[in-house]
């Protein structure tokens, strides 16, 4: 498979945008680890100060997922771009913090509010398609500015498990991250592996990596996830050990290892259907009969 | 720009050059440490974050784990990098260790935990003082820049003096090479040096000076190591926002005056005290530092070409500055002058003045491309190609006739004599011309000693004239 590092990089400007998992459900309920989220917070917190301090070119730009929806918390550019007295004084570290905290906890009010609308049951995933989405969006609007832009990749720091029905959007946004070659790096600090990102990294050309101690989170940020798209070519990185490649099905949204394929448009279905849902084939061809075998039974 | 990564790394070159106890003082300030990080190459900076939090001594093979094996010089000089700016110290215990300077160490941690002001007391916001634009502070910067190239320019025109001389200027261009004086209290002439600086972009001009300006900081009675993490800390300065002067030591301040006259800082009168407010050519200074930014806009204040070559060798200079006219006489006649617009023309003869004061056909085509006219500037080639073809072409024509001092032989008293001596010549490379029916023959000047003893050898009648 291409990777998206195909392009030769010759230099270590770099846009980051990290997908912060901001999920009350998973930062509720502790881990065994005790590793809480204002120290998940800090640890991100300087890993940012830690990118823009190694080049002034460097961008980085947060977004929250939340359950339910996903924000905007910080974006350097724009504090740089917009020369008005009050935003200069952001520029520096302490208010760059104070920042992105008050802007989360806007957030996370938020975010509570819209879920208990949706009933909390089925919302218990963190929003990772719709904050890739987002990254994409933003990444396009930085690679068409009339300079030369930034490197941009997207690091994304999940806890949540995997919510099967993002899988359609979520790998949506993956191939168009390896069209734009933007490698999707993650770091894992929940205790599931997650097999939507362990696939976006390998395709895109990312690192993906879960810590086996999440409290040492930030020395994983510096000494990975840091490297910039240059150097990567020159350092030893951790390789993923394997990837689960096992897609979920379009009707009820679970993993499966096998299942039925619409010769038409490629939609996958863990059980036999009489027509395409997606592109409405018909596979009930009255004359071959009962072709088909159920393939778990 | 690879000639201002040329330049900027020389410069970092002599910071490596302080001594040890200058250094670690420059280290002392968060900011110096921050500049000189950014300076490094790509994998140092990366090696720095590794070792920001590591307090021991690490093993240099350990670091050399780091890099894939086939990027082992790429590690090299990174690590002999840092090695030189003391951004990590060596330890010989039983093997050869690495760890990072504490102070700086100490530095670039708070720097990225701990929130520090700006780098200098910003003026607070209830003092009365109007300050400028941002545009208005780039006009202001694009002035004394232009102002300090015209007195460049002007000494070069016999003409009166367009600008009055300032004098630190003059003599930083002095100590740059750019001027001389060839009696001691006449007027400098620029060199050809200083031609050639005239069409560098405006971030590698101002590299050139600033080093200069360091360089001869000493004798002019500052601390290098003072003023050098002075220079590095302004690129951290906010473009646009004022810094109290009173807060610098008293030989900062003089040097503030100075670099306000390269338009470096703009100064301003405050009710009491003094502010100064840095500009973006400060800002842009720094950021030419760091070897990746290549890809930053080489023209510093964003000042818009104006320059149209037609293919009938016709320029068109849609300008009133003084500068860009006294810059395409260098190498254009200028036919007619208007308010707002220079034409003229590229001929043979104003080349050929240009080609003789050091300017190469390179130069001036880039020249001309870097300022065209945004309307020109979408088209390609921006230069027409006969235009830059002929331009190539009278700078080839200068080199046709090469001269070399030779020795002029003849009176051979026998074709023999002459067939063996021109033998000889051919065979030790030194014949340039011979003419057999007259026996005569021409041969470098440096293989005459060789050639007397030769003929003394095969003849005693040989005759010779220089």
């Amino acid at each position: 498979m291409s990777s998206a590092m195909s392009a030769p990089r010759s230099d270590d400007v770099s846009a980051v945008v990290i997908l912060l998992d901001v999920n009350p459900y998973f930062w509720g309920t502790k881990t065994s680890t005790g590793f809480t989220f204002e120290q998940f917070f800090q640890h991100v917190l300087v890993f940012i100060n830690c990118i823009l301090l190694l080049s002034h070119l460097n961008q980085v730009t947060v977004i929250a997922m939340g359950a339910s929806a996903c924000t905007f918390l910080y974006d350097s550019a724009a504090i740089d771009g917009t020369a008005s007295g009050r935003s200069k004084q952001e520029k520096r570290p302490e208010s760059r913090s104070t920042t992105i905290t008050q802007k989360l906890q806007e957030f996370v009010k938020k975010d509570e509010a819209a879920e208990t609308n949706l009933g909390p049951v089925e919302n218990q995933f963190s929003n990772l398609s719709g904050s890739l989405s987002m990254a994409l969006c933003y990444i396009q609007r930085i690679l068409r500015k009339p300079t030369a832009p930034p490197q941009p990749r997207i690091l994304c720091v999940q806890g949540f498990p995997d919510a099967p029905q993002q899988y359609i959007a979520v790998m949506n946004s993956i191939f168009s991250a390896q069209r734009c070659s933007v490698p999707i790096d993650a770091c894992i600090v929940g205790s599931q592996h997650s097999a939507f990102l362990q696939q976006a990294s390998h395709i895109t050309g990312g690192i993906y990596m879960k810590p086996p101690q999440p409290e040492g989170l930030f020395q994983y940020l510096t000494m990975v996830f840091a490297t910039d798209l240059y150097s990567r070519q020159f350092l030893q990185l951790p390789r993923s050990a394997g990837v689960d490649f096992r897609a979920s099905c379009f009707c009820h949204k679970r993993t499966i290892d096998m299942g039925f394929v619409c010769s038409v448009c490629l939609s996958i279905f863990c059980k036999h259907h009489k027509a395409c849902s997606t592109c409405g084939a018909n596979f009930n061809v009255k004359k071959g009969g009962q072709k088909r075998k159920h393939p778990s039974s | 720009m690879p000639r201002v990564r040329v330049i900027s790394r020389n410069f970092m070159e002599m910071v490596a050059g302080l001594p040890p106890a200058k250094l670690d003082l420059l280290y002392k300030r968060h900011w110096t440490c921050q500049a000189v990080l950014r300076s490094l190459p790509p994998l140092a900076k990366l090696y720095v974050m590794r070792l920001l939090y590591v307090e021991e001594a690490v093993p240099s093979k350990s670091l050399q784990d780091w890099a894939l094996p086939d990027a082992q010089q790429k590690h090299q000089v990174a690590i002999n990098r840092m090695e030189k700016l003391r951004v990590i110290l060596v330890e010989r215990k039983k093997e050869v260790c690495y760890r990072m300077n504490p102070v700086m160490q100490k530095q670039l941690l708070q720097a990225l935990s701990i929130s520090k002001g700006p780098p200098r007391d910003v003026m607070p916001g209830n003092v009365a003082v109007r300050l400028p634009t941002p545009a208005e502070l780039d006009t202001y910067a694009m002035k004394q820049w232009e102002s300090v190239l015209l007195q460049l320019v002007s000494s070069a025109s016999s003409e009166a003096p367009i600008v009055s001389p300032n004098f630190f200027v003059i003599d930083m261009f002095k100590l740059a090479g750019l001027l001389l004086s060839l009696k001691p209290n006449s007027a400098p002439s620029i060199t050809d040096t200083g031609f050639q600086f005239l069409l560098m972009d405006t971030n590698s001009q101002l590299w050139q000076l600033v080093q200069v300006y360091v360089s001869a900081a000493e004798d002019r009675g500052t601390d290098s190591g003072e003023l050098i993490g002075f220079l590095l800390e302004l690129g951290f300065h906010t473009v646009g926002e004022a810094y109290s002067v009173g807060a610098l030591t008293t030989p900062l301040q003089k040097v503030l005056e100075e670099l306000a006259a390269l338009g470096l800082v703009q100064l301003q009168k405050g009710m009491k005290e003094q502010w100064y407010i840095p500009t973006r050519l400060a800002s842009n200074l720094s950021a030419s530092l760091s070897e990746s930014s290549d890809m930053q806009s080489s023209e510093v204040l964003g000042t818009q070409g104006c320059i149209v070559v037609e293919t009938n060798f016709r320029v068109y200079a849609y300008t009133a500055s003084k500068l860009q006219t006294e810059i395409l006489r260098r190498f254009a006649r200028l036919e007619y002058q208007l308010p707002n617009l220079v034409v003229g023309a590229l001929t043979k003869e104003s080349i050929n003045t240009a080609f003789s004061s050091g300017i190469s056909a390179e130069q001036i085509i880039t020249y001309l491309s870097k300022h065209a006219h945004p309307h020109v500037a979408k088209r390609m080639p921006v230069v027409p190609e006969t235009v830059s073809d002929q331009i190539r072409l009278w700078e080839s024509d200068r080199n046709r006739v090469e001269l070399l001092s030779a020795y002029f032989y003849d009176d051979f008293p026998s074709t023999e004599v002459y067939e063996t001596v021109l033998n000889h010549a051919r065979s030790i490379g030194g014949l340039l011309w011979e003419d057999a029916s007259n026996r005569r023959l021409v041969v470098r000047e440096e293989l005459h000693g060789d050639m007397r003893l030769f003929i003394r050898r095969q003849s005693g009648a040989a005759g010779q004239r220089g």
